[in-house]
């Protein structure tokens, strides 16, 4: 919402990282285009996981860098990251009876302080992150009360309410049922809309399809493609990926690849 | 879809951010259930939570209306109307005394351990997002209550024993978390650690007092339950500026404090830095603790009581820092007053009457059913 052209870049430069002793990332470089939502596949124990939790900070990379604007993110204060950078973790839980708007307000806790608590800013953006994510109505339900799909779209928008241009979301949709997964895919697609640039890891390579601009496939640590869905996923990727085979269909009212017929190889390579 | 028309892509005019900065300029609205507080010239604003003050209020009240009963009953009951001109050294000589000399320090000291329970209590359940995970139950309290014991019975060390504590509670809290290795303060491997270096320290402590002369162990026996009887001097005076520089440390990382409360990784997204931030609440807690245990014993369950009664009488945004500090003095001020009256001239220490009425209380918690708040 502050315009595309200031949204910051991310970006890797021959990034190494670990997950235990195990190295699951090796020499990445790869670069996410600002204003878009890409979302990040391949198979279990890719390193995709892993990857967003080192261009979120949570793991230090054993070398290489995450870069932040060409800046490298080891290097900015936990405070000043935050409202650049918003991150959704797998699974989140909150203490318990927290209700919707106590939880959204938490996202401005980057932009304040113990003597700035409370500004018309933060009022105007907590009112606005209840909006945008269809939550007015639920703002004082505690988060136990919600369905799976409201409280997912509670904790997005925290992350709204955070205000920064760049969005991290780890398997958003992975506990959620069909139609509460197009509840957070829709609201994704609107903060995009507002100029915000979205990064997924996501397990089902269809949604991948349907709702990023960009796909980065990812396998052994490595990325195997990048670009927009409709131009690298070919049925010889998928096949890459997670050892099927699939017919390749177009949508006819987006135009985004969908995959039929998923059959075990006959001969596994 | 249809409850949130906003999502259906076309309302993107409606959800362009308003601005309202001229209407808000003089007065912000403050969220629901808040008093805004602003000072423009410097720039501050400060939220009051009205629910948060009323329950401050209301367990201060309570707890001077405490301090009152438990200075006026005891083996001679003295008028309340009494009491207050003693505590300012006024009125008849012989009542002065009594409470000056006999009964404020007592007061005083079970006040300050409460609170300093009851504080390390809520800093630690945070720190490992479990309402069981207290000092008391990862051993730090027997740790630094068999240090303070072998000062006292003489193993060949003659440290003052709150420095004695101190050590025996890093000791516990070190070795808890070297036995938890790699999953931090979460999750029951912490807890079933501390329970271990607890019940290894609490046979160190059974073990030394075998070993000493009858009376030496007689000495040191309210050591080892909890007991106000015998404060060691210089003991509170010492739990007392650790407990107000304590207060003033937990309040300024109370923010931080209530992100703990969630994953890592959520409250490293909103700003904190993790690693450090425990780090400190950890030690605040462990230094509280070893002050209050040096003083009086191992009384544990006000770190579990203290924080649970203020934790159902706040609401779920913040960490109740200062109601559970309150709450814990206002509990070990009743149990010893208690333990000092009911089966007088018999007295009950007060680490076993908080045992009596702890334990049943921990079972009902573990057996009430998970609550929703309205």
């Amino acid at each position: 919402m502050n315009g595309t052209s200031l949204s910051p870049t991310l970006a890797t430069d021959a990034l190494c990282m670990s997950y235990g002793q195990r190295r699951v990332i090796e020499d990445l470089g790869v670069s996410l285009p600002s204003g878009q939502v890409t979302a990040i596949v391949g198979p279990n124990g890719c390193g995709k996981s892993t990857l967003l939790s080192g261009l979120a900070r949570l793991h230090k990379p054993d070398s290489g860098a995450v870069l932040l604007d060409s800046q490298d993110i080891q290097r900015l204060p936990a405070r000043q990251l935050a409202t650049q950078l918003a991150l959704l973790p797998q699974e989140a839980v909150a203490p318990e009876g927290l209700t919707v708007t106590e939880l959204i307000r938490f996202g401005r806790q980057p932009h304040q302080g113990w003597l700035r608590q409370w500004s018309s800013e933060d009022q105007r953006v907590v009112q606005y992150a209840l909006d945008a994510a269809g939550l007015e109505d639920l703002a004082d339900r505690p988060l136990e009360a919600l369905s799976g799909g409201q409280r997912q779209r509670a904790w997005i928008a925290m992350t709204i309410a955070q205000q920064t241009p760049l969005l991290l979301l780890d398997e958003p949709t992975s506990a959620l049922d069909l139609g509460h997964q197009i509840e957070v895919f829709e609201l994704v697609r609107h903060l995009a809309c507002h100029g915000r640039t979205v990064v997924m890891v996501l397990h089902d390579l269809a949604s991948a399809c349907r709702y990023s601009d960009n796909l980065i496939a990812m396998r052994d640590g490595q990325v195997i493609a990048q670009g927009a869905p409709a131009e690298v996923v070919t049925p010889a990727l998928v096949r890459e990926l997670y050892q099927v085979d699939c017919t390749l269909l177009l949508d006819p009212d987006t135009g985004s690849p969908l995959l039929a017929n998923v059959r075990r190889l006959a001969r596994p390579e | 879809m249809a409850n949130h028309p906003s999502l259906t892509g076309v309302a993107t005019e409606s959800h362009a951010v308003p601005n309202h900065a001229a209407e808000y300029a003089n007065r912000v609205p403050a969220p629901e259930g808040y008093w805004h507080i602003a000072l423009p010239r410097w720039g501050y604003s400060f939220l009051l939570e009205k629910r948060a003050l009323a329950v401050n209020i209301g367990l201060l009240i309570a707890l001077l209306a405490a301090c009152l009963l438990y200075l006026s009953l005891g083996n001679v009951p003295l008028a309340p109307s009494a009491v207050i001109p003693a505590v300012l050294g006024k009125g008849d000589m012989m009542t002065a005394f009594m409470v000056q000399e006999l009964r404020l320090p007592r007061l005083i000291a079970a006040c300050f351990t409460g609170a300093a329970f009851a504080l390390s209590g809520i800093l630690m359940q945070t720190l490992a997002r479990n309402r069981l995970a207290t000092p008391g139950i990862i051993g730090i309290d027997n740790g630094a209550t068999a240090f303070a014991v072998a000062s006292i019975v003489g193993m060949g060390v003659s440290i003052a024993p709150p420095a004695m504590a101190l050590a025996g509670a890093t000791t516990a809290a070190v070795l808890t978390f070297g036995l938890a290795a790699g999953s931090g303060t979460q999750g029951y491997r912490f807890i079933v650690a501390g329970i271990g270096v607890g019940a290894v320290f609490g046979a160190i402590t059974q073990l030394m007092l075998a070993q000493v002369a009858i009376d030496t162990a007689n000495a040191a026996y309210p050591w080892t339950v909890g007991s106000l009887n015998a404060r060691p001097g210089g003991a509170v005076q010492l739990l007392g500026i650790g407990l107000a520089l304590g207060i003033v440390a937990a309040l300024a990382l109370a923010r931080s404090l209530s992100l703990l409360r969630f994953k890592d990784a959520t409250a490293s997204g909103l700003g904190v830095r993790v690693k450090a931030r425990r780090l400190q609440v950890l030690m605040l807690s462990v230094v509280l603790t070893a002050f209050a245990v040096a003083v009086a014993g191992p009384v544990g369950m006000v770190a579990l009581i203290g924080p649970e009664i203020a934790r159902s009488l706040s609401r779920a945004r913040h960490v109740p820092i200062l109601a559970a500090t309150l709450a814990g003095a206002l509990v070990m001020l009743l149990a010893d007053l208690a333990g000092r009256t009911l089966f007088a001239p018999v007295e009950i220490p007060v680490g076993i009457v908080t045992a009596v009425v702890g334990g049943p209380w921990l079972i009902w918690i573990l057996m009430r059913p998970q609550r929703s708040r309205p």
